[in-house]
């Protein structure tokens, strides 16, 4: 079974059915949108397995959001972490939270 | 593409976000040819993300060997903390996603034409071409290293055969023998690199040839992490380790490889081992490419890595100019994810989109203990460091800090592999 971060990719929209809007008009859950750009930072270190660098597969996007903040808001704190989320809004934050949590709708392999 | 080829490429994108990305339907659909130059860190994770985003493009790796060694880390080998096999990465699981691999040289592109020429006489056309090819020696700036100079003063900037030249010759080394290293000024691969090599040489001098001597010759007053690195080899090595500055006559303007000697301004010093760090420029394909400015390295659109010099072509990784995001395994692997996106914005008709890129680099300052850069960059119009965020490990750390951080190098490690390699 995958984990939900790995399977956002089947809820995305169809993009041909955007194609021609401008590109705010593209789902936050989209492989190209501005959240997905975002989000590519994270992958370099938070894989399936890792223990020391969290394993995010399980976790909500709440359990990200609520997480990252507390990292951001911590003005005291110097872990890698408290020192990448201060380069975030608290908007970007969640929607890198609901990028990576995505539950997938559709199609799924069994 | 079925089921289970589906399941197997998705599976080895294991990572975070490019696991199941499904495109959407206009995507999916073109069949652009996408060619990627260098397989390292940048070079297979572009053209891993490529074939996620865009699975009926023709996606085409173009790299000389048939393996890939690894940099990160292997500053461990050379103090003998870690085998070079544990570098040493496949591209098996490029192909099962169906990426087709050429394993030959590229030795030149012709922009207005879109192709790539190969050693063997062969053209690989492109409609995008991203290029990855990492460092190239500058031959000849440090006056009298040359590439048969590597015999008896390893670089050992390029994993591989020089890590374990490096190895050996520590290990063959007499004890009361003196190790000096020639660090270049900037910009070079992997800033703080040389000073964690330094740290782990000490450590291994320390333990196994404590009458040794490790001097760095260093062509800048200031580098990477130096508060930390300085604390840590006060703290570990303060009877092996010296370092010289530039101001402090630390800028090594000659060498001699048969006499075993590198020249500053003001002395010469004799060597028992020597690692002579050269002066760096992006891979010598871009310069063929017309990507490289008269700087040796590369200019880029920030958003896109599209060249300033030559649009239809990207470059990524340790090549380009993009500080102050740094030349390390890390960048070269995001710009990658990014540019790859970019790509498939473009093909899809979207507008390239800006972003917020981060980089964390870990050092060991000892086999189990290591330190940390953070840094944060908005690329709109340029790269720009985003004020308040990243930065360094806490100077005076918490008990277990420097083990932590050290657990979170090996994740990161094991992280960074798979997501390019598989």
């Amino acid at each position: 079974m995958y984990p939900k971060y790995l399977s956002f990719g089947f809820s995305l929209l169809a993009l041909g059915a955007c194609s021609n809007d401008a590109p705010q008009a593209i789902s936050s859950s989209d492989a190209l949108s501005g959240a997905a750009l975002l989000s590519a930072s994270c992958s370099g270190c938070h894989m399936k397995g890792n223990e020391a660098l969290v394993d995010l597969s399980e976790r909500s996007a709440e359990q990200i959001e609520v997480s990252v903040l507390a990292y951001k808001r911590d003005a005291s704190g110097q872990t890698v972490m408290h020192r990448l989320a201060r380069g975030y809004s608290e908007t970007e934050i969640a929607e890198i939270a609901a990028f990576l949590a995505a539950e997938p709708t559709g199609e799924r392999d069994e | 593409m079925n089921r289970v080829s589906r399941r197997e490429a998705l599976m080895g994108l294991s990572a975070l976000g490019i696991g199941l990305l499904s495109p959407s339907r206009a995507i999916a659909q073109t069949k652009a040819r996408l060619v990627v130059v260098g397989g390292g860190f940048g070079g297979a994770s572009a053209a891993r993300m490529l074939k996620v985003l865009l699975p009926n493009s023709q996606v085409t790796l173009i790299e000389q060997n048939e393996t890939y060694t690894a940099c990160p880390f292997s500053n461990l080998v050379v103090s003998g903390e870690r085998a070079l096999g544990q570098q040493v990465f496949r591209y098996d699981a490029l192909p099962r996603m169906g990426i087709d691999i050429i394993t030959d040289r590229a030795s030149g592109v012709d922009a207005a034409n879109k192709t790539v020429s190969l050693e063997n006489g062969s053209d690989v056309p492109f409609d995008r071409l991203i290029l990855s090819p990492g460092i190239d020696f500058r031959w000849g700036a440090l006056e009298g290293y040359d590439q048969t100079s590597t015999q008896a003063m390893p670089h050992a900037w390029k994993a591989g055969e020089q890590t374990l030249r490096l190895r050996a010759q520590l290990r063959e080394m007499q004890d009361g023998g003196t190790v000096v290293m020639s660090v270049p000024a900037a910009p070079f691969r992997c800033p703080p690199g040389p000073y964690e090599r330094a740290s782990l040489i000490a450590h291994y001098l320390k333990i196994n040839k404590p009458k040794s001597k490790l001097l760095i010759l260093d062509a800048k007053d200031n580098f990477s992490k130096q508060p930390l690195f300085q604390q840590a080899w006060k703290q570990l090595y303060g009877g092996t380790l010296e370092w010289r500055g530039a101001s402090d006559d630390g800028r090594v303007s000659r060498i001699d490889a048969e006499a075993m000697t590198l020249e500053t301004d003001f002395e010469t010093f004799q060597a028992n081992v020597a690692n002579v760090i050269p002066p760096q420029q992006a891979g010598a394909i871009a310069a063929t490419a017309g990507v490289a400015n008269e700087t040796g390295w590369c200019p880029v659109n920030p958003v896109t890595f599209q060249s300033t010099l030559q649009s239809d072509i990207h470059v990524i990784g340790d090549a380009i100019i993009a500080a102050p995001m740094p030349k390390s395994a890390f960048s070269a692997n995001l710009q990658a994810k990014v540019c790859a996106t970019q790509i498939a914005r473009l093909l899809a008709g979207l507008a390239p989109a800006p972003t917020t890129l981060v980089n964390t680099c870990y050092s060991f300052v000892s086999p189990n203990s290591a330190v940390s850069i953070s840094g944060v960059y908005k690329n709109d119009g340029e790269f720009n460091s985003i004020e308040g965020a990243g930065g360094l490990s806490r100077l005076s750390p918490a008990d277990g800090d420097r083990a932590r951080e050290a657990n979170q190098a090996r994740d990161w490690f094991a992280a960074i592999t798979q997501e390019a390699f598989g």
